[in-house]
């Protein structure tokens, strides 16, 4: 149980003309969490950025765009001194800019000259089939030219009704028409092509016969495509040449510009400034000592003291070992503790995993799982994936020690099964059930525990680790409360449940036995509830009810696990049914029946992720955060960077 | 037997009205799940548009209904098992 990092509320104070000085050794400590001033009636003002700050939003801005129009991701960091990318980073972005400039602006006129190519091709294409040079359609002074595409059919006979000084070529396929008559029967021609439906088309300006024509442009886009492939290819050689230098660079600008506008978060006067943050009480040395070694000791820092009611905004840092770190993930997928709150991190650590165990326990399933996330874990070396498979692998292995109490592999049974209809042997030879004890409702209590066929126990079981569990929280909102409010209201507040419980109990018992115990349990349940009255109001009474729904909610431990068996089970029947029923010869069937095997057991295990992992965290947020935990600290962020690409 | 003849014909034999009991605790409490998570689950999806932070929150409300299909499966694991 851990409480968050402890810290110290810290003040800078100095004249404005070390200011630089002091935000460079800040921001290198990477320690320290400036808190935003508000301009008030104190007469500081909020500063103006540091000189170089526009220039140096410039050129992120212009880095940026260039990154994200070469595509850069992130990836394995060569470290590059900072000098020296600093050194040419001018000259290296303006040749970068330029040769992208110049490589897009060609691109973009290619591939207007490719849709110009286009345009042109589709003008000439219903012209293919007629191949007539297209200087012959123009040029004349007693011939029109009709040329177009009409609905039906076309024929000499049709026109030679209304003059014989035709010459028509018609191609029935795509309708094309190219009709040459005498300018004096043109009106009467005209009508009877609209008769037919006569669409005029453009005749392209440029002479040629339309298939050479065809061949000519179909060259020349070819040539451009081949063209612009090149350019890309170009763009693409420049991105594996710079990518090194732009992510550099970007880290660069980025700390820079992060430092030039901390100024707009800061009070100043004329000639001083001022910073508050919080830094860990921990690393207040550190910073101490980075300030004064920066400015040579001309800027104060002192410590302030923290008021009680201030606490509850201090910003937070967790405080874990190593081991437990991963589930601050969990914790800041739900809320960052308060700082005046305890830390659920390390419990979870524990009750995270044993829910999920308890729900999966498989053997074969945590070997499966197990393999993944390790092998997530290697391919990628982001943090935040290196914690959630940690969590995983946290999961597997407690899943792994459920198998074996549950004696389940992929949803066989590893050990043997007696019933009433006789029994069955398990995967493992030898391994025979041991009964332990009666359970419910006529059930036997055995090891290894076979889930299918001891619900009723099973039930009762889980919903008792629940009870365990949720009276964890009553504990530690007990610890919460009495350190900040008194031992009364923690007694009131959270102890009262647990007179609850007693009385719940004891007057179960009583009234089972039938002994006088069920009216000392019946005093103490109404002692219990008078007591939570008193410390949460009527709200406490109201919220009753909720505890038995609390603890039966518990019971998905088994419904979800049982849920997870049966889809198992299902798939090794069919694909067992499969081979067994076909054993003269192995081929197709053998062969379909290890794929359903495959592909059923690939899905739960993708199922063994999503429920389990869900209803356990469930459990957590749901039912045990309940009992005791608030939230809604602030994240300690503090004013820096973590360097990749570069280093001084 | 009296109460062989009462339940044959064309009524079901008991094991019959158990499983038809178990389905129906199954079918009816998922279909209130499904309802409710389909209203959180929405609500859900438009808050994180406007704040991705809100995931973890919008993911833990929209799970919370999934207790009445929980609560369906343990009565029909005890119907079975009775």
């Amino acid at each position: 149980m851990s409480r968050p990092k402890e810290m110290t509320r810290a003040v800078i104070v100095g004249h404005k003309s070390i200011l630089k000085e002091t935000i460079d050794s800040l921001h290198d400590t990477n320690l320290f969490h400036v808190e935003d001033f508000v301009e008030d009636e104190s007469g500081f003002k909020i500063s103006k950025p540091l000189k170089n700050a526009e220039e140096v939003s410039k050129k992120l801005v212009k880095i940026r765009s260039i990154a994200n129009y070469l595509g850069i991701v992130k990836k394995e960091p060569v470290v590059q001194k900072t000098d020296s990318v600093l050194r040419d980073l001018d000259s290296k972005l303006n040749e970068l800019d330029r040769a992208i400039a110049t490589k897009t602006e060609s691109i973009a006129q290619l591939e207007n000259e490719l849709k110009d190519l286009d345009s042109q091709k589709r003008e000439l294409l219903p012209y293919l089939s007629i191949n007539l040079d297209f200087d012959d359609y123009r040029g004349y002074e007693s011939l029109k030219v009709f040329a177009g595409m009409v609905k039906g059919n076309l024929d000499g006979s049709q026109i030679s009704s209304i003059t014989k000084a035709y010459e028509l070529y018609f191609d029935p396929q795509s309708k094309t028409t190219v009709l040459f008559v005498a300018k004096s029967d043109a009106d009467k021609v005209y009508e009877l092509l609209q008769g037919l439906g006569f669409r005029e088309l453009r005749v392209p300006e440029r002479g040629g016969v339309p298939s050479e024509l065809l061949r000519f442009i179909e060259q020349k886009e070819a040539e451009v495509t081949r063209k612009i492939e090149s350019l890309r290819n170009e763009i693409e050689s420049l991105k594996t040449k710079y990518a090194d230098f732009i992510l550099a660079s970007d880290e660069i600008l980025t700390i820079e510009s992060q430092k030039a506008e901390l100024p707009l978060r800061i009070a100043t006067s004329a000639n001083a400034f001022i910073i508050e943050g919080w830094t860990p009480t921990e690393d207040y040395d550190k910073v101490v000592s980075a300030v004064n070694s920066a400015t040579n000791g001309k800027a104060y820092v002192t410590s302030l003291e923290v008021e009680e009611e201030e606490e509850e905004h201090v910003p937070v840092e967790y405080n874990n070992s190593k081991i437990a770190a991963p589930m601050q993930q969990i914790m800041d997928l739900y809320s960052r503790p308060k700082y005046t709150e305890l830390d659920p991190s390390s419990v979870i650590l524990i009750t995270f995993p044993l829910m999920y165990g308890l729900i999966l326990g498989d053997i074969g399933y945590a070997l499966i799982l197990g393999a993944i996330a390790l092998a997530v874990k290697k391919a990628m070396k982001s943090d935040a994936v290196g914690a959630l498979m940690n969590i995983l692998i946290y999961c597997q292995i407690s899943t792994f020690i459920f198998g074996i109490i549950y004696g389940e592999f992929l949803g066989f049974s590893l050990a043997s099964l007696h019933t009433e209809h006789g029994s069955v042997p398990g995967l493992i030879p030898g391994w025979e059930t041991i009964v332990l004890f009666e359970g419910l409702g006529g059930e036997e209590f055995t090891f290894p525990i076979h889930r299918t066929h001891m619900v009723m126990t099973m039930i009762a079981v889980t919903v008792l680790i629940g009870l365990l569990q949720l009276n964890l929280g009553f504990l530690l909102g007990f610890a919460n409360i009495s350190r900040h409010h008194g031992m009364k209201h923690a007694v009131l507040e959270k102890g009262s449940w647990l007179v609850i419980e007693l009385g719940v109990l004891l007057a179960a018992i009583g009234y089972l036995n039938g002994t006088g115990l069920a009216y000392v349990g019946a005093v103490i349940l109404v002692l219990g509830i008078v007591m939570l009255t008193m410390g949460e109001g009527i709200k406490g009474p109201i919220e009753l009810p909720s505890l038995m729904g609390n603890a039966l909610s518990y019971a998905r431990i088994i419904a979800v696990g049982l849920s997870s068996i049966y889809i198992a089970s299902t798939v090794n029947d069919i694909a067992f049914e499969m081979i067994w029923a076909d054993h003269s010869k192995i081929g197709f069937v053998a062969i379909a029946a290890i794929l359903v095997f495959i592909l059923g057991h690939a899905l739960n295990t993708v199922l063994s992720i999503i429920a389990p992992g869900l209803h356990a965290l469930r459990l957590q947020y749901v039912e045990f955060f309940g009992k005791f935990y608030e939230g809604g600290g602030r994240k300690y962020n503090p004013f820096g960077y973590i360097r990749k690409y570069t280093e001084e | 037997m009296v109460g062989e003849e009462l339940v044959g014909g064309p009524f079901l034999d008991a094991d019959g009205m158990k499983a038809l009991g178990a389905a129906l605790a199954i079918t009816v409490t998922g279909l209130a799940s499904a309802w409710a998570e389909k209203e959180i689950g929405t609500a859900a999806i438009g808050a994180m548009a406007e704040n991705e932070g809100l995931f973890g929150k919008g993911l833990i409300l929209t799970v919370i209904p999934e207790t009445i299909v929980i609560f369906g499966l343990v009565v029909a694991l005890l119907i079975n098992s009775a």
